[in-house]
């Protein structure tokens, strides 16, 4: 039933948890503070600062740091928010059948017909840009997906005979979804935490990059790329390397996630992102 | 008499909506098991043996019909006939949560009623042939047949006076099969229990029941002592059950 994790995910994962380790950095100001300005305007990389600096003088390196700390922070604040929500919403569901269940999917049908960043503008427009409205987005992105599949694997699991044999012996609601449901759900909703964990991290980069995120001068990743998009050409520094961080983030975290999948859930769920 | 069906009518809809379809699972159907009996219910896969199977465990609601226990008929809520009826059921790999261990799950029918468990898991796995050891396991650990003897371990700890085997043996090999079979009849000398066993087998249902119902189509054909049924079948459909054996 266990099998270890292979050299690939393990991989991925170390390269998250050096992404995070690199995050961390920053807030001890480990490269120096974000904000100040160190040199000249659009120095390229050198031995004062790795990553070049940039319109403003800042040093590069302590910038992406924060920013990428920035990013995680959101992403997995987000993400924990729709687990709990999806878990909730999908198990009961899953279970219930019905009226309930109708319901739920219909309403989740209604968001996932949205395109990601469409319905991140949208939620921006309402709240107002800003860190709240990149979190809200991303919650409200990942939660249709993840509570389809929790939903349909608690379908699954609720008519295994374990549960039936604890409706026989009498055991409340509470006690067959917490007791019995939920700890067998528990790997795809891992899984597909990881998937939408890379997801929250470029709805992140979009929102901030289209402004109605992240507000500078805090630094994310998506805030950075803005930034960097406008001296493409004359400092192409400072748009390699919090692009080039993005990309690694959400191929690791898409890796790893492929790795879970395969030993939580061989055969079960599919990603469909 | 333990536990009656009378006049047991169950009727699903099917199709979509505009060209439902009324299918009848139970017709009718009306059973007994007396004080102590093992009531054995065979027929072919469809025949709504285990539609029967969940009407007598109060899971389903019968569409017209009474089902009564001990005599009285079944309440509005199913939880009071919690921990006085129990079932075995079908598949070893999925009668018991992977994620808890063994002696939580036997011990669940207890907790369930509030009541503290005092070493009667122990003692339980101990009268199924199981070492007390195994409490602390994961059912990935044991072998199927070890499996559907702490599904049985569970079913018994509340001390009910009915249970429903539901294929209860199907799905272990012939060996295993056999083993299971005799630890049912020595606990049921033991406990007193009272047994629905439901199953396709007529070799296994002719080892354990008193007397055998067998179905077709949603309705009871026969009904007879298993001696009587196995020498001399009245209807034509057990003759040739009993011709495929």
């Amino acid at each position: 039933m266990r099998r270890p994790l292979d050299l690939l995910s393990k991989g991925g994962l170390g390269c998250l948890l050096a992404l995070v380790a690199f995050a961390l950095g920053s807030t001890v100001d480990l490269a120096g503070d974000p904000d100040a300005i160190v040199g000249p305007r659009l120095a390229p990389p050198g031995p004062e600062w790795w990553m070049g600096t940039d319109n403003l003088g800042r040093s590069m390196l302590p910038r992406v740091m924060e920013g990428v700390g920035t990013t995680l922070l959101l992403s997995c604040t987000a993400v924990l928010l729709t687990a709990a929500v999806s878990a909730a919403f999908g198990i009961l569901a899953g279970y219930r059948g019905g009226y309930l269940n109708e319901v739920v999917l219909r309403l989740v049908e209604v968001l996932y017909s949205f395109p990601a960043i469409v319905l991140a503008v949208l939620v921006a427009a309402v709240l107002g840009p800003g860190q709240f409205a990149a979190l809200a987005s991303i919650v409200l992105v990942t939660i249709p997906l993840m509570t389809r599949l929790v939903r349909a694997a608690a379908v699954g699991v609720s008519q295994r005979d374990y549960v039936t044999a604890a409706v026989i012996s009498g055991a409340r609601l509470p006690r067959i979804l917490g007791r019995h449901v939920l700890p067998n759900v528990a790997g795809t909703i891992a899984v597909q935490g990881t998937y939408a964990l890379s997801v929250g991290i470029s709805v992140e980069g979009g929102l901030s990059f289209l402004g109605f995120g992240v507000q500078p001068p805090q630094a994310s990743l998506g805030v950075l790329i803005r930034q960097g998009g406008s001296y493409m050409i004359a400092a192409p520094w400072l748009i390699i390397g919090p692009g080039t961080v993005l990309v690694v983030a959400i191929l690791a975290i898409n890796v790893f996630g492929d790795g879970l999948r395969d030993r939580l859930e061989p055969r079960e769920t599919r990603s469909l992102t | 008499m333990i536990l009656e069906l009378d006049q047991v009518t169950v009727t699903f809809s099917t199709g979509p909506p505009l060209r439902r379809r009324a299918l009848h699972a139970m017709r009718d159907v009306s059973l007994h098991v007396g004080e102590g009996e093992t009531l054995g219910l065979v027929g072919e896969s469809g025949s709504g043996k285990t539609t029967t199977g969940r009407v007598a465990l109060g899971l389903r609601r019968p569409t017209s019909g009474t089902v009564s226990f001990e005599g009285r008929p079944f309440g509005r809520r199913r939880r009071e006939l919690a921990g006085r009826m129990q079932a075995v059921l079908q598949h070893p790999h999925w009668s018991l949560n992977p994620r808890m261990r063994v002696g939580r799950s036997v011990a669940e029918p207890l907790v369930v009623l509030g009541r503290a468990e005092r070493g009667e898991v122990r003692e339980m796995l101990e009268q199924v042939g199981l070492e007390a050891e195994l409490a602390d396991r994961y059912p990935h650990e044991l072998s199927g047949g070890q499996r559907q003897r702490v599904s049985i371990a569970r079913a018994l700890i509340t001390r009910p006076g009915f249970i429903v085997f539901d294929e209860a043996v199907s799905a272990l090999d012939v060996s295993v099969q056999v083993q299971i079979l005799n630890l049912i009849k020595d606990l049921q000398a033991d406990f007193g229990f009272s047994a629905l066993f439901i199953s396709h087998d007529l070799g296994a249902v002719r080892y354990v029941a008193d007397r055998i119902a067998v179905m077709r189509g949603g309705e009871v054909v026969e009904t007879a002592d298993t001696e009587t049924f196995y020498t001399s079948p009245a209807h034509d459909y057990s003759k040739q059950l009993l011709r495929a054996l």
